[in-house]
């Protein structure tokens, strides 16, 4: 019977007293951010401790009064979670994660990661990649890479494809639609 | 008691309109003909059971395989075959203002309108678009008598409002649907000051696409409110799909568009195409939005106009915050002050990054909704410092903090959302299973309009799930007291046949966003209503305030004709 008062207790519904702010509890870590939108971080085995190196880029919707955070263009304003494992660190520089576009003709610079291989940025393209570079110094207005990249990824929107030349659309030339 | 007419929530209530609708509605005339530049080349052949092919870009090529189709159930336009002379020219929406205890009379009848250069009939309160707009004070209670006067039964739902149950509007839970002929008086109490909106719950994705919406402004008895602004404008939001010769007909049976919802080509304001506004210099106008939308969430840009968000559905935010836009999905409000400090002409414009499938592209879509015209002469008073200053409410601070500490609770139910088809033509579920290798978070324009017109609530499902049993739609049996804080976890699950954002509504109560992805939300306000991006989750905090029989459903109107819906119970 006691167990059952106990079950009972923790899974009905609450009812509301006022409590003291003093009893506030922080929301609870149980969610974890979306898996479908995440950005896996492939190494390039290009530096030494990387052969093994994994990560990856946990996307979520910036602060907003709307739930859903947009850019002034209407895109998506994420942040970026960058975590990565299974990698030394280096004995020289600074492990700085970027982001750019798929054209790679904007970069936007995430941050330098810290002790724990990790990172947090804010970023503004619905479609973009996410590179974890070896830069010879923690430069925070450096506005693009310098040194060799370790890890890459592509945001969810990458597999977004076009249909034209294949599929349903196999009649469809691709170069019609400016694809070669 | 257990809720004992859950099935009929859906099934009664589609069975016995659809049935009634295809009675009373004239035939669809024969197949029509439209050779405007949004008719994609080669749909121009005829068309079968009086449907129009639904307009498309001209750029997209058709999918091979459904170039004849057409959706699998008949063609309804109000007023088919009757001359638009007929029926009286809408007017305006005109404010009534009401004290406690006085009484409206609304009649829900025919009317024309002049859109976009087309003559059309359609529907209106009291032949207004929007319907008129009801201002009470908070506390009271306003007596409207509804007298139905369209072809088709309605209820009017009071969209926000804690109201007595009795007169929450949901066909064969709360009432009997209103034949065409009939009345009913709805006893609108009003304990929240806000701005909440009122809307049929019959065929929403007809009646209410067609004008059958408008405002109920609750004012609070606290001068000092909202802050200091200079006027206040209504501004509600929609869209209309329309091609060359006027309103694209609805389905009659069923819903058409069950995939996406119903997205307009036509964007309105205050069921306008081309509204315009005019301010004075320094100007603080405080506006009050609402998207009455079928599907379509907006991105309201203020043409550059510094832009100051101060409440939202059910009050106002814990503190004002300023902000580029203002996105508002269906059925959301959001109250917003902006500050006109550049003479000239402003667009206020739907700013979004729309999908293009067959490209595998996102692109930039701006849409004017309405102009503004700022003049030089200054206004007075000047309120440059007082909109300079964001505001923290701390009555709105006292009162949510009673409830933080069931933020961390876990969760005592969960909701997933998905969707099951049958019976879509083969080559809409080829594309679909491999267009859906990534899908938006989402989803601001009709990237697949011919897939998606061909989708009727009788080939879709949409589900809402609760995770613990299994139980689906109408099927779930959820059961509270008065005084219970309900935390409810949604999860939009990205792995179905086509996942969607979802504006999810829960009736006759009010709740609390705490978080989204498990990041805790860091400036909250009572909603009656949010956006359920897909693969996210969202926690909420329902607090059971309101005794009854009572709806939640997505808001997007072809996604609850397709069965995305249950109710709940909260005893005494």
């Amino acid at each position: 019977m006691m167990l059952l008062l106990a079950t009972l207790a923790f899974t009905a519904p609450a009812r509301i007293d006022p409590v003291p702010a003093a009893l506030f509890c922080a929301v609870p870590d149980d969610v974890d951010p979306p898996a479908y939108y995440a950005v896996d971080l492939v190494t390039t085995k290009r530096l030494p401790g990387t052969g093994h190196a994994e990560g990856t880029g946990h996307v979520t919707f910036a602060s907003s009064p709307f739930g859903v955070a947009l850019a002034p263009d209407g895109s998506y304003l994420y942040d970026v979670a960058i975590q990565l494992h299974d990698m030394g660190k280096p004995d020289a520089g600074v492990l700085v994660a970027w982001a750019t576009t798929t054209q790679v003709d904007q970069v936007q610079r995430l941050g330098a990661l810290d002790e724990s291989l990790s990172v947090r940025g804010q970023v503004t393209w619905n479609k973009f990649l996410v590179v974890v570079t070896l830069e010879p110094t923690d430069d925070a207005a450096a506005t693009a890479w310098t040194g060799p990249i370790a890890l890459r990824g592509m945001s969810r929107s990458g597999m977004m494809h076009t249909m034209a030349g294949h599929g349903p659309f196999q009649q469809e030339l691709c170069a019609k639609y400016g694809y070669r | 008691m257990r809720f004992a007419r859950r099935k009929p929530v859906r099934s009664g209530l589609l069975a016995v309109l659809a049935g009634l609708l295809f009675a009373c509605v004239a035939p669809a005339p024969a197949a029509a003909q439209d050779t405007t530049m949004t008719m994609h080349m080669g749909h121009d052949m005829g068309m079968g059971a009086g449907w129009r092919m639904v307009p498309m870009d001209p750029n997209m090529p058709m999918l091979p395989g459904i170039e004849m189709e057409v959706p699998p159930v008949g063609a309804f336009l109000p007023g088919e075959g009757m001359d638009p002379a007929m029926f009286p020219e809408a007017h305006p929406s005109e404010m009534v203002r009401m004290a406690d205890g006085d009484t409206l009379d609304i009649a829900v009848s025919m009317v024309r309108r002049t859109l976009h250069g087309h003559e059309v009939v359609m529907y209106g309160y009291n032949g207004q678009y929007p319907g008129p707009l009801i201002q009470a004070p908070k506390d009271a209670t306003v007596v409207v008598r509804v007298t139905n006067e369209i072809q088709m039964p309605t209820t009017i739902h009071w969209h926000g409002v804690r109201i007595d149950n009795r007169f929450d509007g949901v066909p064969d839970v709360t009432q009997a649907p209103i034949q065409q002929g009939e009345s009913f008086t709805y006893q609108v109490n009003v304990p929240d000051a806000g701005m909440f909106w009122y809307h049929p719950h019959v065929r929403e994705d007809v009646q209410q696409d067609l004008g059958l919406f408008g405002n109920l402004l609750v004012t609070s008895p606290d001068p000092d409110y909202y802050g200091p602004a200079h006027r206040e404008e209504i501004f509600v939001v929609d869209d209309i799909l329309m091609d060359g010769q006027g309103l694209l007909p609805w389905g009659k049976e069923a819903p058409t568009h069950s995939l996406m919802g119903r997205f307009g080509n036509v964007m309105m304001v205050n069921g306008q195409t081309d509204y315009r506004l005019t301010a004075k210099k320094g100007e603080v106008v405080r506006f009050y939005l609402t998207d009455v939308a079928n599907t379509r969430t907006f991105n309201v840009v203020f043409g550059g106009a510094k832009t100051k968000i101060v409440a939202s559905d059910v009050g106002r935010f814990e503190h004002e915050q300023w902000v580029h836009s203002v996105l508002i999905a269906p059925a959301e409000r959001y109250v917003a002050d902006v500050r006109f400090e550049e003479p000239g002409v402003h667009a206020i414009t739907n700013v979004v990054q729309a999908v293009n499938h067959f490209a595998g592209t996102f692109y930039p879509e701006v849409d004017t909704l309405a102009l503004v015209t700022v003049s030089d002469e200054e206004a007075t008073p000047d309120l440059r410092e007082a909109f300079a200053t964001l505001r923290r409410n701390d009555e709105v601070v006292e009162d949510i903090e009673r409830y933080r500490p069931l933020f961390d609770k876990a969760p005592d139910h969960e909701l997933e959302t998905t969707v099951r088809v049958s019976g879509l033509p083969i080559p809409i579920v080829l594309a679909m299973e491999m267009d859906t290798l990534y899908v938006p978070p989402m989803e601001f324009n009709d990237a697949m309009p011919m897939m998606n017109w061909l989708s009727t609530a009788e080939q879709v499902t949409w589900i809402l799930r609760d995770r613990a049993t299994g139980a689906e739609n109408g099927d779930i049996h959820w059961k509270f007291k008065v005084g219970d804080v309900v935390k409810i976890r949604i999860f939009n699950n990205p792995k179905s046949f086509h996942p969607m954002n979802h504006p999810f509504h829960i009736h006759g109560q009010r709740f609390l966003v705490t978080s989204m992805d498990g990041v805790p939300n860091d400036n909250l306000v009572w909603k009656d209503t949010a956006i359920v991006p897909v693969g996210t989750t969202m926690d909420i905090l329902v607090e059971m305030s309101n005794p009854g029989t009572w709806m939640a459903h997505c808001h997007i109107a072809e996604h609850l004709h397709s069965g995305m819906m249950f109710s709940f119970v909260v005893e005494e």
